[in-house]
C-alpha cells in the first residue's frame, strides 16, 4: 500500500478513476437537482441546459418556487416522518429476527437447516404484485393500522435478505471463538449477544442500511395500504400524489425537488454510519 | 460424558428452534395465506373485483401462457407459373404470412419469431406472445444487469476499500443512487431519455453529432432494454458494491502483508486471496440481486408501461387491466418456479453451504 | 310529588331520545376523487356545500393518484374487498362498462329527472343494460391547438381537413427551420403506446369514416379500408411533420413542446389552454383552439374524455351516496367547477351561462365539438374494454413505429378482438 502512495502517476490515475466513478454515480442526481431549479418554461427549453437559464435571455436563472411548494406542503413533511418510522421499525425487526435465525442457522447444530433456509428464501421469490391482494385481505381481516401493515409486509423482502447475509457472516466466524467462550462458561445466547454480534457489526450495519433503504423505497404496498389513511402515507406515495394545479398536469420541477429533499437524509444517515462498518473489525479479535 | 454431550446438543437444538421462532412467526402471518392464495387462484379463472363465479380450471392458465407451436411457412406461389414468387428488390423468396398458417383453436397463436433452416422458413407461434416476450425480456434484463452490476460493484468496492482521503465521503456518495427512491429515479431517467432535445441524452448526442436529437429511446425496441438496463445498473450497483465491500473488510490485512512478503503482485493477490475469501458474500449478493432482477417491476412499469413487459409488470397489467386474477396468479407461480430454479442453481454452483 | 316528577323526567328523557332518533343519524360519506390541486379544492368546496344543505352528514374527500392505472388498481382493491369505506367514486368515462356491477343504478334514486340536462352521448355511455351507473361530471374532448401568429406569418387558414393540416404544417415547419429553429415540428400529438393513443387514433379513424373499432351492435368493424387509410396517414407524419419521437409522446410532453414554441399544431385536451396562456409562457396569447380536421367523412372527430360519479353498491348508506353523486353532478357544483377550475361541464345549459363563458371563452365556440364527441367503445366491449383498447393501441403503435404494415396489423387486430370478445365481424 505504501509503495502505491509514493508513485505519483499511479496516484493520479487512481484519483481519475475515483472521479469517473463519482461522476457516474452522481450525475443523474445532479440532473434532478438541475431540473428541480427550473420552472416549466425552463424545463421545456431546447437544447436542455446544464444550469437553469432564462428561456429568453439565456442568463443563469434559478427558480426556487418548486422547493417552496415542497416544504409548504405538510403532506410531504408527514410523509418523511412516516417513512422514517416505517423504515426504522422494519430494519430493527428484520435485523432482530434475522440475526437470531442467522445465529441458529450459522453456528448451531440442528436438524432441518437447509429446508429452513430455503423456506425463508422462498418468501421473497414472488413479485410484490402477485401477493398484493392476498396481503391486503390479511391486513383488512386483522384490522392492522396502515403503518404497522407496512412494517410487517416489508418483512417479505427484508427478512430473507438479512437472514441469509448474516448467516453467511456468522458461518465465517471461526468456531474457536464460540468454543473458548463456552469453556469460559458462557451460555450460547450470551456468546451470541456479547461476542458474535459485535464481530458481525459490518454485516449488521450493511444489511441494516440496505434494508432501511429498501423499505424507504417501497411503493406498491405503501400505495395500497395507505389509501384510506392519508396520514400514514410514506414519501414515495406522497411524491406520486404531487400534482399540479390542473388535471393531467405533472409538476415535474416539484417532483424533482421532492426527490432531492428526500435523498439528503439518507446520504446523511450513511455518512454517520459508514464509520461503523470499519469500527467493528478493529475491535474484534479475528486471528487466523 | 456421553450423556452430557447429548444434553448439550439437545440444548443446542432447542435453542436453535427458539431462535427461529420470530422469523417463522412472521412468515406464518404474512406469507402463508397470500402465497397459498396465489397457488390456488392459478388453477381457477378468478376475476379480480368481480362477482362472476370462480371455476376450477386446472392447468388451463398455464397451458395458455406456455403453449408454443412451430409451423412451416410455405412460399407464396405464383398461380400462373406454379413457381415461388420472388421479391424483385431483394431477390428473396416471398413467404406466406404467418396469420394464415398458425392455428386458431384452441387458442389464437400469434407469431413470435421466424427463422430459416435448410432453405425452409418456419415460424414459432405462441398463445400468449406478451408473456413469452416478457419472459425473454426479464431474462435478458437480469443477465445483463447482474453481470454489469457485479463487475462495476466489485470495481467500486475495491477502490473504496483502499486507504485514501475522503474515503468516508466516498462511501456515502456510493449509496446515492440506491438511496434515490426507485419510482422517482425511474421518472428522472425517463426525463433524461425524453425524445427531443429537452431530454439530456438527446441533447448530448446531438451536441456531439451522434444523432439528430430526436431518438425515442423508450419507444424503439432496440433501445428499450439497454435503456432500462442502464437505469438499473446505475441504481443497484451500490447494493452490490456495499455488500462486496463488507465482505472485503472481513479479509484480514495480514494475509495481504504476508503475500507481499512472499513477492506476490497485486493481481496474483486478487485471484488467490481476495476472490476466494470473497466468495460467500459475493454468492449471497448474487443470489439476492438476481432474485430482485427477475422480479423487476418498478422500472418497467414507470418507463415502459404497456410497451414492453417484464414478467412482473405483465402480471400487474393482467391483474389491473384485464382483471384476470387466475392468469395473473399463474404468472406469479411461474416467476416463483423460475426464481427458485435460479436460486438452487446459484447455491449449487457457487458452493454455498447450507449445512 | 317526587314520584310524579321522576315520571315526568323519565318521560321527558324518552321523548327527547326518540326525537333524536327521528332526526338524521350521523352519516359519514366518503367521496374518492382527484387529488390534483384545484380539483381537490373544488371537490372539498362542493362537499361543504352538501354538508350545509344536510346537517348531520359529513363528507370526506379522499384523494387518489392521478395516474389512471394506479387509481383503477386502488378502486379494484376496494371492490374486491367489497369495502364500504368509499361511497362515491370518481370514474373515468371508459370505466362504467367494466365496473358496472359495483355501482348502484341511479335511475332508482331519481336520476331520470335530471338526466336530460346532460350531454346524451355521455349518458348513453354510462348506461349499461338499461341501468345508469354513473352521473356525468365533467367532460373532455380532443382539440386542435394552433399558433395564430404563425398562421398569420405564413398566410394560412385554420385547416379543416387532414390534407390542409399536413400542408400547413409542412410550410410552417420548413419556414421555421430555415429561420434557425431546428427543434421545430409541424404537428405534435400523443403517439405513445397507451390509452391516449387510442383516443388520437380513434379520431383519425372516425373522422375518415372508419368507424369506432367495435360498433354499437357489438360487431368488430376496425378492419376496413378507411381505417387503414387513416392510420397510414398518421404513420406518414412520423419523421416528416411530426418528430420521430412522437411515438413516445404523451399529453404533458406534447404540451411542453407546444409551449416552448416548437410546434405549429398540437392535438390535446382542453386543460392545456389555460396553462399555455400563463404570463411567463412564450406562446401566451399567441394560440387558439379549433375542432380537429375532417377526413373522408366530412366531419372532424373528437374523442370523448372526462369523468363521472358513481355510487358504490357496498356503501353503508346507499341513498345518501346516490344523493351525493347527484348533487355533485348537479348544475350548482358544475358551474362552480367551470368558473373556478375550467372544468368542462356536462350540463348543456351551462354553455350559455354568462359567468361560465366569461371565464372560458372558447367553451361557447366549441360547444358543437363537445356535443358531438365520439365515445370510445367502452360500453359495447364491457367488461373487456381495457384489453380491447390495449390490443388497438399496440396495433396502431406498431404501424407508427414501422414494425408492421397497417393491413397485417389490422387483420390480426380483428382476429384478436374476435378471440377476446367473442363478437362477430361486421360485413
Amino acid at each position: 500500500m505504501n509503495k502505491f502512495r509514493e508513485n505519483p502517476i499511479r496516484r493520479s490515475l487512481f484519483y481519475l478513476v475515483i472521479l469517473i466513478i463519482v461522476i457516474y454515480l452522481l450525475f443523474p442526481f445532479y440532473w434532478a437537482l438541475n431540473s428541480s431549479l427550473k420552472s416549466e418554461s425552463q424545463l421545456s427549453m431546447t437544447p436542455a441546459t446544464f444550469v437553469p437559464r432564462d428561456p429568453q435571455t439565456n442568463e443563469i436563472d434559478f427558480y426556487l418556487t418548486n422547493y417552496e411548494g415542497v416544504f409548504a406542503s405538510d403532506k410531504f413533511v408527514r410523509g418523511l416522518f412516516n417513512s422514517l418510522v416505517v423504515a426504522t421499525s422494519t430494519t430493527i425487526l428484520a435485523l432482530t429476527a434475522g440475526s437470531f435465525a442467522a445465529f441458529a442457522l450459522g453456528k448451531l447444530r440442528f436438524k432441518g437447516k437447509t429446508p429452513s433456509l430455503y423456506i425463508i428464501l422462498a418468501m421473497t421469490m414472488f413479485p410484490q404484485v402477485t401477493v398484493l391482494s392476498g396481503l391486503y385481505a390479511i391486513i383488512n381481516a386483522l384490522n392492522l393500522g396502515a403503518r404497522f401493515s407496512m412494517i410487517l409486509t416489508y418483512m417479505l423482502f427484508t427478512l430473507p435478505f438479512t437472514t441469509w447475509v448474516l448467516t453467511a457472516f456468522f458461518r465465517e466466524l471461526p468456531i474457536e471463538i464460540m468454543q473458548s467462550a463456552q469453556v469460559d462458561g458462557a451460555t450460547p445466547f450470551q456468546t451470541f449477544r456479547l461476542i458474535l454480534l459485535p464481530l458481525t457489526a459490518p454485516a449488521l450495519v450493511t444489511t441494516g442500511l440496505l434494508s432501511f433503504i429498501a423499505a424507504w423505497n417501497e411503493y406498491l404496498f405503501a400505495l395500497t395500504f395507505t389509501t384510506i389513511d392519508p396520514a400514514a402515507r410514506t414519501v414515495p406515495v406522497a411524491i406520486q400524489y404531487f400534482s399540479g394545479q390542473f388535471a393531467r398536469q405533472e409538476p415535474f420541477g416539484e417532483i424533482m425537488a421532492a426527490a432531492v429533499v428526500v435523498t439528503v437524509p439518507i446520504v446523511v444517515l450513511v455518512l454517520i454510519f459508514q464509520r461503523r462498518i470499519v469500527a467493528g473489525l478493529t475491535a474484534g479479535a479475528v486471528k487466523g | 460424558m456421553a450423556k452430557g454431550s447429548s444434553d448439550l446438543s439437545k440444548n443446542e437444538q432447542k435453542l436453535a428452534y427458539r431462535l427461529l421462532i420470530p422469523a417463522f412467526l412472521i412468515l406464518i402471518i404474512i406469507a402463508v395465506y397470500p402465497l397459498g392464495q396465489v397457488f390456488y387462484a392459478s388453477f381457477t379463472d378468478k376475476e379480480f373485483a368481480s362477482s362472476e363465479q370462480t371455476n376450477f380450471i386446472g392447468l388451463e392458465n398455464y397451458d395458455k401462457l406456455l403453449s408454443l407451436t412451430i409451423k412451416e411457412l410455405p412460399p407464396k406461389i405464383n398461380e400462373e407459373t406454379g413457381e415461388p414468387i420472388i421479391d424483385e428488390e431483394t431477390g428473396k423468396v416471398e413467404y406466406e404470412s404467418p396469420i394464415r398458417v398458425l392455428p386458431r383453436k384452441p387458442y389464437l397463436y400469434r407469431p413470435l419469431n421466424e427463422f430459416n433452416i435448410f432453405g425452409n422458413r418456419y415460424v414459432i407461434g405462441s398463445a400468449d406472445t406478451d408473456f413469452i416476450n416478457s419472459l425473454w425480456n426479464t431474462i435478458i434484463f437480469t443477465v445483463a444487469s447482474v453481470f454489469l452490476e457485479t463487475l462495476l460493484g466489485l470495481g467500486i468496492a475495491l477502490v473504496v476499500n483502499s486507504e485514501f482521503k475522503g474515503r468516508g465521503v466516498m462511501r456515502a456518495v456510493m449509496l446515492v443512487p440506491w438511496a434515490v427512491i426507485t419510482v422517482v429515479s425511474a421518472r428522472m431517467w425517463e426525463w433524461m431519455f425524453e425524445p427531443s432535445r429537452i431530454g439530456f441524452f438527446n441533447m448530448l448526442f446531438e451536441k456531439f453529432g451522434f444523432s439528430s436529437g430526436n431518438t425515442a429511446f423508450l419507444s424503439m425496441s432496440e433501445y428499450q432494454l439497454p435503456s432500462l438496463i442502464a437505469v438499473d445498473v446505475w441504481k443497484t450497483t451500490p447494493f452490490m458494491a456495499l455488500l462486496i465491500l463488507a465482505g472485503l473488510q472481513l479479509i484480514p490485512n495480514e494475509l495481504y502483508e504476508a503475500a507481499e512478503v512472499d513477492g506476490a503482485n497485486k493481481i496474483r493477490q486478487f485471484f488467490t486471496i481476495t476472490l476466494p475469501l470473497l466468495k460467500p458474500s459475493l454468492a449471497v449478493a448474487l443470489i439476492f440481486r438476481t432474485l430482485d432482477a427477475l422480479r423487476v417491476f418498478d422500472v418497467f412499469q414507470v418507463m415502459l408501461a404497456q410497451k414492453r413487459y417484464s414478467m412482473a409488470s405483465y402480471n400487474y397489467f393482467q391483474l389491473i387491466s384485464a382483471r384476470n386474477m387466475g392468469m395473473a396468479s399463474a404468472i406469479g407461480v411461474i416467476i416463483f418456479i423460475l426464481i427458485f430454479a435460479f436460486a438452487v442453481l446459484y447455491i449449487k454452483m457457487l458452493g454455498v453451504e447450507t449445512e | 310529588m317526587k314520584r310524579s316528577l321522576t315520571i315526568l323526567l323519565v318521560l321527558g328523557l324518552l321523548f327527547t331520545m326518540s326525537f333524536n332518533a327521528l332526526a338524521q343519524d350521523d352519516v359519514e360519506l366518503t367521496i374518492a376523487g382527484g387529488s390534483v390541486g384545484i380539483e381537490l379544492e373544488l371537490t372539498k368546496k362542493a362537499a361543504r356545500m352538501f354538508e350545509e344543505k344536510h346537517p348531520g352528514v359529513t363528507v370526506n374527500v379522499l384523494s387518489t393518484p392521478d395516474l389512471a392505472n394506479d387509481r383503477l388498481g386502488l378502486y379494484l382493491q376496494f371492490f374486491e374487498a367489497e369495502s364500504p369505506k368509499v361511497d362515491v367514486y370518481q370514474i373515468d368515462v371508459i370505466w362504467p362498462g367494466d365496473l358496472a356491477q359495483h355501482f348502484l343504478d341511479l335511475y332508482e334514486y331519481g336520476a331520470e329527472d335530471v338526466v336530460d340536462d346532460h350531454f346524451q352521448a355521455i349518458v348513453e355511455n354510462n348506461t349499461v343494460d338499461g341501468e345508469l351507473v354513473a352521473m356525468p361530471w365533467f367532460t373532455d374532448a380532443g382539440l386542435l391547438y394552433y399558433r395564430t401568429d404563425l398562421l398569420e406569418k405564413y398566410d394560412l387558414e385554420v385547416p379543416e381537413t387532414w390534407e390542409e393540416l399536413e400542408r400547413a404544417a409542412k410550410t410552417i415547419q420548413t419556414g421555421e427551420r430555415a429561420a434557425g429553429n431546428q427543434d421545430f415540428w409541424g404537428y405534435v400529438w400523443q403517439g405513445n403506446a397507451y390509452e391516449g393513443l387510442t383516443c388520437d387514433a380513434l379520431e383519425w379513424v372516425y373522422s375518415n369514416g372508419g368507424g369506432t373499432i367495435v360498433n354499437k351492435d357489438k360487431e368488430i368493424t376496425i378492419n376496413n379500408e378507411k381505417a387503414i387509410e387513416a392510420v397510414n396517414m398518421a404513420a406518414d407524419w412520423v419523421g416528416h411533420i411530426s418528430p420521430p419521437g412522437v411515438t413516445g409522446l404523451v399529453e404533458e410532453s406534447t404540451r411542453k413542446m407546444f409551449e416552448a414554441g416548437n410546434a405549429a399544431f398540437m392535438r390535446n385536451w382542453p386543460y392545456a389552454y389555460s396553462l399555455g396562456n400563463e404570463p411567463e409562457k412564450v406562446i401566451s396569447g399567441k394560440f387558439d383552439v379549433a375542432p380537429l380536421p375532417a377526413g373522408d367523412s366530412g366531419n372532424g372527430a373528437a374523442t370523448l374524455g372526462g369523468w363521472n360519479l358513481a355510487a358504490s353498491k357496498y356503501s353503508n348508506h346507499p341513498e345518501w351516496a346516490a344523493k351525493l353523486a347527484l348533487f355533485m353532478a348537479g348544475p350548482e357544483v358544475q358551474k362552480l367547477r367551470a368558473t373556478e377550475g375550467s372544468f368542462n361541464p356536462t350540463i348543456k345549459s351551462l354553455y350559455e351561462d354568462e359567468d361560465v363563458l366569461e371565464a372560458n371563452p372558447f367553451f361557447g365556440k366549441l360547444y358543437d365539438v363537445f356535443v358531438n364527441a365520439v365515445a370510445r367503445p367502452s360500453t359495447q366491449t364491457a367488461p373487456k374494454y381495457n384489453q380491447t383498447s390495449e390490443l388497438f393501441f399496440q396495433s396502431v403503435h406498431s404501424v407508427l413505429t414501422g414494425e408492421e404494415d397497417a393491413e397485417t396489423a389490422f387483420a390480426y387486430l380483428e382476429l384478436d378482438l374476435q378471440d377476446l370478445l367473442g363478437y362477430e365481424i361486421a360485413e
